[in-house]
């Protein structure tokens, strides 16, 4: 298994370099809409390591057909240049009724799966790569559609799921979700994403995925129950971290994965030269 | 809403939310201990951190918990069908000025909301422009945001006066935007923000 980070832009590249320094982590993720500024050349020398480009505002089910293309062309310069690991993308509302949801929601799995579909079609074909499209962490119980509407998906149009496990074990607690729902996905899925989640402020809680804190036991657990089908022959884990920048915390969650996907369950972290 | 049919809870998902996600009204039409108001509150949660961490100054105009400016603004926007994009500081700035609140509006509390805006564009905007000039406080003072051009810096914000002031911009502000990281294209003409 290889293990990385993700990477946003600007304040967290010291911490980023340091994981890759200690040999914490083999890729960095980019959220790779955000660097769309930055010189080519810049970016693509920026990390002498694997990247995986994660796309975060395409909102490719939502948005007009001209502001995707462009967005498509630019993309596709950087996907030739650096080739990522994977491009991955998300299902999820963005807005509605023309307003802009700052917490992103879930869709209507059964009532928009034509739609969606229909755009994953598009979008993959104007990328010209396979997209792995993320699921959802689940609050209502619109979640119980989700592993069913991600296989057809997959079936109908080519495309793989970036399976982010927290996200399931998210829906679990939310909705109840069973996570064994989720085993054909992990079996076909090379993709995988991690982080930890928080309760709402208001009762009854919410599980909120948050990427502000350390791995929740249950996501170890589940990890660990399903180490084998995670950990197939080129297998990426993302560990996601947006808040609460403790390079030891952080650290700490690596090592755990790393002890978790090891051939030889103690094999300390690699020392690398740093860049 | 949680409702019992013959039973059984009737499913809720999160797209029966939709209309209540931005509009804290909306949240009393389901019951204070269902999930689909925690639902609610989470997301407009997101909305009062997104206003008054960046603008922190806006709490010395309202009650300390802000509801004083947000609950009103949010029904504003609502009402006016505001897209609560890039703008959403903006659009706070023309609220505030009509409000209870406007004898109490600083320089620099509306230069706080300009900066936001532009800030927001400049993270959160996908096209190929590489920066945005906002009109500022008047027509020779501009607030400009800049994407990020190196894989360790943010982006940037800045405020420039003119020698020589621009045509006056469209109310409540105008925008226009440029394709690289500096303001040398020469000046395309003002396009009123987007609601
Ligand atoms: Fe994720």
């Amino acid at each position: 298994m290889k293990i990385g980070f993700n990477f946003t832009l600007g304040e967290t590249l010291p911490l980023v370099r340091s994981l890759l320094a200690s040999g914490r982590i083999d890729y960095v993720e980019l959220l790779i809409d955000n660097f769309l500024a930055i010189p080519e050349e810049e970016l693509a020398a920026g990390f002498d390591v694997p990247v995986g480009f994660h796309i975060m505002f395409s909102k490719f089910i939502e948005n007009d057909a001209v502001a995707l293309d462009s967005l498509a062309s630019r993309l596709r310069r950087l996907i030739d240049r650096m080739s990522p690991l994977y491009v991955s993308d998300h299902v999820a509302r963005f807005t509605h009724d023309g307003r802009q949801l700052y917490h992103l929601a879930e869709i209507d799995y059964a009532a928009d799966y034509g739609r969606v579909r229909e755009r994953v079609d598009w979008w993959q074909q104007r990328l010209g790569r396979r997209l792995f499209l993320e699921n959802y962490p689940s609050i209502l119980d619109g979640g119980h559609d989700a592993p069913a509407f991600f296989e057809r998906l997959c079936r109908d149009t080519g495309c793989g799921v970036l399976f982010d496990a927290s996200n399931a074990v998210c829906a679990h607690l939310n909705c109840g979700v069973p996570l064994e729902a989720w085993d054909g996905i992990i079996d076909a899925a090379s993709h995988f994403h991690t982080a930890g989640y928080n309760l709402s402020i208001l009762q009854p809680h919410l599980v909120l995925d948050t990427h502000d804190r350390a791995l929740s036991d249950a996501t170890m657990a589940f990890l660990e129950s399903r180490r084998e089908r995670f950990d197939t022959p080129g297998a990426t884990m993302t560990y996601e971290r947006d808040d609460n920048f403790d390079e030891l915390d952080i650290a700490s969650d690596l090592d755990r994965l790393r002890a978790l996907f090891a051939d030889d369950a103690v094999a300390p972290p690699v020392e690398r030269a740093a860049p | 809403m949680t409702v019992m049919t013959q039973g059984r809870a009737e499913r809720l998902i999160d797209a029966n939310l939709l209309e209540a996600l931005t509009v804290p009204a909306r949240q009393g039409d389901y019951p204070r201990e269902s999930r689909a108001f925690v639902r609610i509150d989470t997301s407009l949660r997101i909305y009062w951190h997104t206003l008054f961490d960046i603008c922190p100054g806006l709490l010395e105009l309202s009650s300390p918990d802000g509801l004083s400016i947000f609950r009103p603004f949010m029904a504003w926007a609502a009402d006016e069908g505001l897209s609560l994009n890039w703008t959403y500081y903006l659009w706070v700035d023309v609220w505030l000025r009509r409000s209870p609140f406007a004898g109490r509006v600083t320089p620099e509390l509306r230069l706080s909301l300009i900066g936001a805006s532009a800030a927001r564009w400049a993270t959160g905007d996908r096209s190929e422009a590489g920066g945005i000039v906002l009109s500022g406080l008047d027509a020779a003072d501009l607030v400009c945001g800049w994407k990020a051009r190196s894989i360790d810096a943010g982006r940037q914000i800045e405020r420039i006066e003119l020698e020589d002031p621009l045509p006056a911009a469209p109310e409540p502000f105008g925008f226009f935007t440029v394709p690289g990281g500096e303001l040398d294209g020469g000046f395309p003409g003002w396009t009123p923000i987007p609601r």
